[in-house]
């Protein structure tokens, strides 16, 4: 963990994906429940995601959401960044950066 | 009451989501997982199914009360242990296939989420089926059951979904939707999700229906109506017990068995005799129209569902016909006009119609009528010893499978009795609404990413065999092999005394023939009636003297003389690509072609080119041919001597268009390129030379040389859109050839030396370099100052194209030479008047197509209007 600015300007702390995401990532869910700083999702160590790896990211960024806290991913590898596009799962993809899908279909 | 309805909507609506959420993650997650780990999959699913064939069997023979609980307990293994065997080596993740000879690679994609619907006839056989290719091809299924098989159906996939997570599948991969009286309103719902990519509709009618009215891409079945034909040369035994095994395997339930046998009636007795021997009954006329009473809906005309995959006693029982305890099968003669006939339908039960016909034709009218009853696209069946009947069977029949001397219920679904691929999802192509008439399986679930790479285009160098290139190189005529031959000329070489000094020359046993007749430009009429002149002589050899057009003339007359069946329409037929033309030249000629060439110009002797007029069209053909090239070429400078000084010149700028443009072509290569320029260098030398003094012959051999090697490079490189242009304007204004090319030579090198407005789409041009090439002729010629910058930069190139352009230019204003059009003597307002005509002529000339970019009509048009003013001195 190590905080981090972005272009931006703005502070966030750091977290360190390694390997496969297949459950929660307690030091993101402590960081975010601390209500004090944005978490940034590193992926670039990230090899594989599953089904609850998805569900726990969708749910974090709802957390955030509800807390006006953002989360973002950066360095995601091509093979995690097509399972996020395949999934289509907007607060996702908007976490990548990328807009919510304008016409396609969202779960 | 409405809330209640509303609340339900809700529920469904909850339901629905939550089914399809979970596929589309775990298709999403599935993306990742590698070919070994798939397989691993499909192998515990494999298992599972195979370890819960029988059970699975038992729950779907209680639950549906249909079909036989022995042969269900087959159909799952066919659906788990014959699908794994066929599908296990499979590649279905990653480079799936390669095309080394393509250069192209294969790569699958999966589809995503599939809802899978499931029929009542296999409501456990289909679902084991289709999850198993859905894992092998990394797609998530979503099963929608038959309302009265839900059970036994779910039961299978949960199963087989159990067996998939415990091997390491996505969560959520099969999903399926419970058994409820608003079962089938989920399903629509899901027909129409968004999240749902494609449905794979197995079932009754309306449900492939609804699927396609879904919007969504669809795989579906078609209804069927088998006909089996029994030709006279069966084996009867074999063919009966087939037909028994076949129909009533699962009491009928399996959409390609036999519906309506068409017997040969030397062998219909018999084969009736052996149905009855093993079990069967074969009714009466009254029988029959009882049990058609009882198999058949009156209102829809289809058959009676609640007879659907019942015994044959239990049928008979309920038409009121008395048959013998376990009685197998019932068959029913269908007399009178078969296509009214109520029972040549489908008929999901152990009931056989049978016809009995006299003849092949009749036997394939009678299949064909049965197939066209509902049943086009399906399947077929045919037993016959005789390979004829069984070519014109599947010829005429419209079926995706047409089984051959097996059982055509299991021989439909594959890997039992035959090679076809296992399946239980019959795809009946368009004559069933299908967009296949494959067997369904993995194949149908992938998107195929075709990765092509660029094309290795190779490249040849051909030329001319023997050479022979000294002034006196036409004493070579003396040890030609020949005994009969005929020299093609023009007269105007028999007055320049070259026709003499090759007949003097000609070996003394040879009888030699003169056809002189060969105009300034040849037509297809000339070409004709020469080839026909020979036939008569039937020459071994032609030895050709003259110019360019007698050269070309001589190659297509050789071409008819030995292929006289060749159409010259076929001949001329244009194309983009010699490799890809329409036309195939034949591969070799009989007669030997002897090529003496009296200009310095064409290089036709060396080129495997020949231009013939078409008279009828008023335009001129392009003969493009390896085939064409002569056998050998004699580069006798002595021939020249004579040469006007006009016509020295206009063809020395033939030859030097030649080299300008064989060099920046983009069929040019290290071979052209080094022919190019040495022609180009030999030109430069030896042209003024030649004019100072015409009778040199060491002048004459230089320039003699250079136009050979020219036609060496186009012969390989061809040549481009000077030649495009020159070819118009020479036959619109009636202009010789190189003067022709002459006028246009300082537009085109300006306009290929710079960067071009459209690139032209050739694979073995990838990158534009003309004005580089130029640049380096430049270099060669040592026209490039020392201070123009470092060699290659672009102020270096600029320069060097700008000397080259000077050195054209100054060659021909030395040597008197046209480089305009105006300079032609083409008035101003014809010119105008010609420019639309002479843009479209330019535009569709063959040559175009190797220029280095690609010049749109209206820079042809522009082209045209700047090669008009005269040429005059650039200051120093
Ligand atoms: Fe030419």
């Amino acid at each position: 963990m190590s905080a981090k600015s972005t272009d931006k300007g703005t502070n966030y702390e750091t977290v360190r994906i390694m390997g496969s995401l297949d459950r929660s990532i307690e030091e993101a869910d402590r960081l975010l429940a601390a209500d004090k700083t944005d978490v940034l999702l590193d992926f670039s160590a990230c090899t594989f995601i599953t089904v609850d790896g998805l569900e726990w990211l969708e749910e974090l960024l709802l957390r955030a959401e509800s807390k006006k806290h953002s989360v973002i991913f950066e360095s995601i590898p091509p093979t995690v960044y097509k399972v996020f596009k395949v999934s289509h799962i907007a607060p996702i993809l908007r976490a990548c950066g990328g807009p919510t899908l304008p016409n396609g279909p969202v779960c | 009451m409405s809330s209640t309805v509303k609340d339900k909507d809700t529920a469904l609506d909850e339901r629905v989501e939550h089914l399809v959420r979970q596929a589309r993650l775990a298709a999403a997650v599935f993306t990742q997982y590698s070919q070994k780990q798939v397989d691993a999959i499909v192998k515990a699913m494999t298992i599972a199914a195979i370890e819960n064939a029988a059970v699975l069997a038992q729950a779907a023979h209680l639950e549906t009360r249909m079909g036989c609980t022995e042969d269900k307990i087959l159909k799952n293994y066919v659906a788990s242990e014959f699908l794994y065997a066929q599908i296990k080596d499979k590649k279905t993740v990653g480079v799936i296939r390669e095309f080394p000879e393509d250069n192209m690679v294969e790569i699958s994609e999966p589809m995503g989420v599939i809802l899978a619907l499931a029929p009542v006839t296999n409501p456990t056989s289909t679902v084991i089926f289709k999850s198993i290719a859905c894992a092998k091809t990394r797609n998530c299924a979503i099963f929608s059951p038959h309302l009265m098989a839900a059970n036994a159906s779910n039961q299978t996939a949960k199963i087989l979904y159990d067996a998939a997570l415990a091997a390491g599948a996505p969560k959520g991969f099969l999903g399926w939707t419970e058994k409820s009286p608003r079962l089938r309103k989920e399903t629509e719902r899901m027909m129409v999700h968004p999240e749902v990519d494609l449905i794979w509709a197995t079932g009754g009618t309306n449900m492939v229906r609804a699927a396609y009215s879904s919007g969504k891409p669809a795989l579906g079945v078609g209804s069927g109506n088998t006909p089996v034909y029994v030709h006279k040369s069966a084996n009867i035994s074999s063919a009966t017990i087939d037909i028994i095994i076949s129909k009533t395997f699962d009491n009928g339930t399996e959409c390609p068995s036999e519906q309506t046998l068409v017997i040969d009636r030397e062998i219909a007795q018999p084969m009736l005799a052996e149905f009855k021997r093993l079990g069967c009954h074969v009714c009466t006329t009254e029988e029959t129209a009882k049990i058609a009473d009882a198999v058949i809906d009156p209102k829809t005309g289809g058959m009676n569902y609640k007879m659907v995959g019942q015994p044959a006693n239990f049928i008979a029982e309920q038409a009121g016909v008395q048959v013998a305890p376990r009685t197998k099968m019932i068959l029913c003669q269908l007399e009178g006009d078969l296509r009214t006939h109520k029972l040549a339908v489908e008929k999901l039960m152990p009931v056989l119609g049978f016809v009995i016909v006299d003849s092949v034709q009749a036997g394939l009218n009678r299949a064909l009528d049965i197939n066209y009853a509902g049943g086009t696209g399906h399947t077929a069946g045919i037993f016959s010893q005789d390979e004829d009947v069984i070519e014109q069977f599947s010829l005429a029949i419209n079926a995706g499978r047409v089984i051959v001397n097996c059982p055509t219920s299991i021989g439909g679904l594959g890997g039992v009795y035959n090679n076809l691929t296992t399946t239980l999802s019959f795809g009946c192509g368009t004559g069933g609404g299908n967009i296949t008439s494959d067997n369904v399986s993995i194949k149908n679930l992938m998107n195929y990413k075709r990765v092509p790479r660029r094309k290795n285009q190779t490249m040849t160098f051909q030329t001319t065999k023997n050479i022979y290139i000294n002034p006196g190189s036409i004493d070579h005529l003396r040890d030609l092999e020949t005994r009969n031959a005929i020299i093609i000329t023009s007269r105007s070489a028999a007055r320049r005394g070259h026709l003499a000094m090759v007949m003097e020359r000609m070996p003394a046993d040879c009888r030699v023939d003169v056809f002189s007749d060969i105009g300034v430009e040849p037509d297809f009429q000339e070409v004709q009636k020469a080839a026909a002149a020979m036939r008569a002589s039937q020459p071994d050899t032609i030895v050709a003297l003259g110019g360019g057009s007698v050269l070309d003339a001589a190659k297509a007359i050789r071409l008819f003389y030995d292929y006289p069946e060749l159409n010259q329409k076929d001949l001329a037929v244009n194309f983009l690509d010699f490799r890809h033309r329409i036309f195939e030249f034949p591969k070799t000629q009989k007669t030997q072609l002897v090529c003496i060439p009296t200009t310095s110009g064409t290089g036709s002797e060396v080129t495997p080119f020949a231009v013939v007029t078409d008279s009828e069209k008023n335009r001129k053909v392009s003969l493009v041919d390896e085939v064409l090239l002569p056998n050998v070429a004699i580069i006798d400078a002595n021939l020249t001597r004579s040469l006007p000084a006009e016509i020295t010149r206009d063809t020395a700028f033939d030859a030097l268009t030649h080299a300008l443009e064989a060099l920046v072509s983009t069929y040019s290569s290290d071979y052209t390129d080094g022919l190019a320029l040495e022609a180009m260098r030999l030109i430069f030398e030896a042209l003024p030379e030649v004019l100072k003094k015409p009778n040199e012959v060491v002048w004459r051999h230089k320039l003699h040389n250079a136009a050979c090697l020219a036609g060496m490079a186009i012969g390989n490189a061809s040549v481009g859109l000077n030649h495009a242009m020159a070819h118009s304007i020479g036959a619109y204004f009636d202009i010789p050839h190189g003067r022709a090319n002459s006028a246009l030579l300082l537009t085109t090198v300006d306009y290929n030396s710079r960067v071009p407005n459209k690139f032209i789409s050739v694979a073995n041009y990838p990158i534009w370099i003309a004005d580089k090439k130029y640049a380096r002729a430049a270099r060669f010629l040592g026209l490039v100052d020392k201070n123009a910058g470092p060699e290659g930069s672009p102020e270096e190139v600029e320069a060097a194209v700008a000397a080259l352009k000077k050195a054209i230019l100054e060659l021909g204003l030395s040597t008197g030479q046209p480089l305009s059009i105006a300079e032609l003597g083409v008035p101003l307002d014809k010119f105008q008047e010609a420019i639309p005509t002479l843009a479209v002529m330019s535009f569709e000339d063959m040559a175009l197509k190797t220029n280095p970019c690609y010049p749109p009509g209206e820079d042809i048009v522009n082209l045209l209007i700047s090669s008009y003013p005269p040429r005059v001195p650039v200051a120093q």
